[in-house]
């Protein structure tokens, strides 16, 4: 009988390492590249200055659960030493599970900010200047916001993303067009260009195409502004085809994006956030936000946005308490 | 003690399978949404629920296929060639071929065989330097006296290198003829992308034009134009973002999508009298519908949109009932009975429930195969 016993455990236990083995990769991708923590530095005198308004606060009962993501997305091409890239895409996540609504804060790139490593920038410098903590810290002294973690993906980590779910469906505006598009992924030289044409229209992109979509700006009179809707446009594609992946996706997709994405956010949080994001399925529930005039504008220093603080941080504050 | 050997021997095999086993098993159960579509080709011969008339030319992964009778055929190899055009008389297919840089229309027999090059759109080697010295066109359509090409096209670009506006308009060019010969018909507006789908019409052309809306979001609306240089008038709002037109066979309708400035495309339909456009009817709400191209015998609108939740687009059809239903028979009204006066009321007639129309669907005609959705469909009757 024991022997029985034995023999059936043994057997079960080869069934859970057949199991183990494959799902080896992508728990060793997700344990390289998920909690991994940002050092925030000291906030600075400024984060009292911003603080938000208690009167500003939404009912404590939709903001039971809520967290906030920094969502940074970097050029990391051969311009750049791997530690010292900016970020041309800072957005804002705001997750309400209890009423299931979701506010994506675009912040431009250009932003003229105060540093949390000292001085003042565009805001899209104080990654390299001290990695995903300094981001962190910059934007919680400058807006007044706690960030809960954040989420850092290269251009190459974006287009292999969209790679590995197969594809993302679109609705592109309209014709985007740019001549002077850089050719830095593939290309032989970093300061090369290429020219690009997504046309317009309902359709499917590829990794290549959706990151051409999103990064273009010449060809666009709201500049960095038009290029921030887009970006959200395309992470509500993302959501929507993630939605499709089974759990046995997850091996194939973590070999895909490895060393492409880094995050704070924890295994055991991963796993409570996929079911979570399924159950957003209202595309109402999805507010998005852009820094446009007047709440920015041109003039500062390097071609960089001045903010206008007294209209921005009411607005923030309206949606990140 | 063999015994106890030839168990554990077993033991180990039974082990081994299982882990394999439970290894492949979980691969097997990943979802398909990865999986590249197949090639056309490589789906037929299959059962088709729906056979369509004629032939219907379309685009994927860069190769030009037609679809007849329920199968497909491969034209040309996987080289960047889209958006197919008939040539009024049906003898020729005009197609875009697309290059990283650049790309030119030429001439195509139905069968894929390349007759001309009509445009050439590469830089001179002594501008090869410059990205911008490029050009496109795109969306070629002929006259109906196939005697002109009317396409959209970003150049000539006079501002030279560094030059960040790239904007196509809507040109007209003597079929075979230089671009210089050509005239540029709609002036684009500046970062729109510009104008682009003419498609011809007794009197002129409809396109979409891009603008920007009073809230400076860029967004689609039909024009109609009757005079080189100028962008005639709007067919359509800023706010209904309508784009991709098509005549019907009658000359009486116009079929296009309309997103409303969301991550929608609405098939929608409206009347067209050779000068003005009837109220908009959305008739397929709930896909992301792409090229609407109307049946040549006039029994449905066949359109690209995806098989399934964020997936490729295939190939559907929505018959005609769908648009437009059959009148309902006529309601019976009292009649006197034969015999002579009726000196009381009339009998009301039996009360018949009105027959209830059935609801027409559209017919997914592929599956798996991720079209082009950017490429208009050309369908030959």
């Amino acid at each position: 009988m024991t022997t029985i016993t034995l023999a059936v455990l043994a057997v079960a236990l080869s069934a859970v390492a057949g199991g183990f083995a494959y799902f080896l990769p992508a728990a060793a991708t997700a344990l390289q590249e998920t909690g991994v923590p940002a050092v925030v530095p000291s906030p600075s005198p400024l984060a009292t200055l911003f603080s938000p308004s208690p009167s500003a606060s939404p009912s404590p009962v939709s903001q039971q659960g809520a967290f906030t993501v920094l969502l940074l997305g970097s050029d990391d091409d051969s311009k750049f030493s791997a530690d010292h890239v900016l970020t041309q895409s800072m957005i804002l996540v705001r997750v309400l599970p209890a009423t299931k609504e979701v506010v994506m804060l675009s912040i431009p790139r250009d932003l003229y900010v105060h540093l949390s490593t000292g001085g003042s920038g565009k805001i899209d410098g104080a990654y390299s200047y001290g990695s995903a903590g300094a981001a962190i810290a910059t934007v919680e002294q400058d807006f007044g916001v706690r960030v809960d973690d954040y989420i850092w993906v290269g251009l190459l980590g974006l287009i292999k993303v969209i790679d590995a779910i197969g594809g993302i469906d679109v609705v592109t505006s309209n014709p985007v067009m740019d001549d002077y598009y850089p050719s830095d992924i593939y290309g032989n030289s970093p300061y090369d260009y290429q020219r690009v044409a997504v046309l317009a229209g309902p359709q499917h992109l590829d990794g290549i195409h959706a990151m051409e979509y999103v990064r273009s700006r010449h060809s666009d009179l709201q500049s960095d502004y038009g290029r921030s809707k887009r970006q959200q446009q395309v992470l509500q594609a993302i959501r929507a085809k993630a939605k499709q992946l089974a759990p046995s996706d997850v091996p194939a997709l973590a070999t895909a994006i490895g060393g492409e994405l880094k995050t704070s956010i924890g295994l055991d949080k991963v796993a409570r956030l996929v079911p979570l994001a399924a159950s957003f399925d209202n595309p109402d529930a999805i507010h998005q936000v852009l820094l446009l005039p007047p709440y920015a504008r041109s003039g500062a220093p390097g071609g960089s946005l001045t903010p206008n603080w007294g209209l921005i941080l009411p607005l923030v504050h309206q949606y990140f308490p | 003690m063999i015994a106890k050997f030839l168990l554990g021997v077993g033991l180990a095999i039974v082990m081994a399978v299982t882990g394999v086993s439970s290894y492949v098993y979980l691969g097997s159960r990943q979802s398909k949404v990865a999986a590249p579509p197949q090639k056309p080709t490589a789906a037929t011969p299959r059962a088709q629920a729906l056979t369509l008339p004629g032939t219907i030319y379309l685009a994927q992964a860069g190769a030009l296929y037609s679809f007849s009778a329920g199968r497909f055929h491969q034209l040309t190899p996987e080289v960047g060639w889209t958006q197919p055009a008939l040539y009024p008389d049906g003898s020729h297919l005009l197609v875009v071929k697309r290059s990283g840089f650049y790309s030119d229309v030429y001439v195509l027999t139905p069968y894929g065989g390349v007759v001309a090059q009509l445009t050439n759109n590469a830089a001179s080697p002594r501008n090869a330097w410059d990205t911008g010295a490029n050009a496109w066109s795109f969306y070629p359509r002929l006259s109906p006296d196939q005697r002109t090409l009317w396409m959209s096209y970003d150049g000539p670009k006079y501002a030279g290198a560094g030059y960040f506006d790239v904007d196509m308009a809507v040109w007209a060019v003597p079929l075979g003829a230089p671009i210089r010969n050509g005239r540029a018909w709609t002036v684009a507006n500046n970062y729109t992308g510009g104008d682009i789908q003419p498609i011809v019409v007794p009197g002129g052309i409809i396109y979409t034009k891009y603008v920007y809306d009073q809230n400076g979001n860029r967004t689609g609306q039909l024009w109609f134009t009757n005079r080189a240089g100028s962008a005639g008038r709007a067919l359509t709002s800023t706010d209904a973002s309508c784009a991709q037109p098509s005549l019907s066979p009658d000359g009486g309708s116009l079929a296009m999508i309309c997103t409303y400035q969301k991550q929608v495309s609405n098939l929608t339909i409206a009347s067209w009298n050779g000068s003005s456009l009837g109220g908009l009817r959305t008739v397929v709400s709930d896909q992301l519908v792409a090229q609407p191209t109307w049946s040549p015998d006039g029994s449905g609108i066949a359109y690209l949109a995806p098989g399934g939740p964020a997936a490729p687009f295939q190939l559907w059809f929505l018959p005609k009932n769908a648009y437009n239903p059959p009148a309902p028979p006529p309601v019976p009204t009292p009649s006197p009975s034969p015999g002579g006066p009726h000196n009381g009321p009339l009998p009301s007639p039996t009360p018949t429930p009105a027959p209830v129309a059935p609801v027409v669907k559209p017919i997914q005609v592929t599956f798996n195969l991720g079209f082009d959705a950017t490429s208009p469909l050309a369908w030959l009757g």
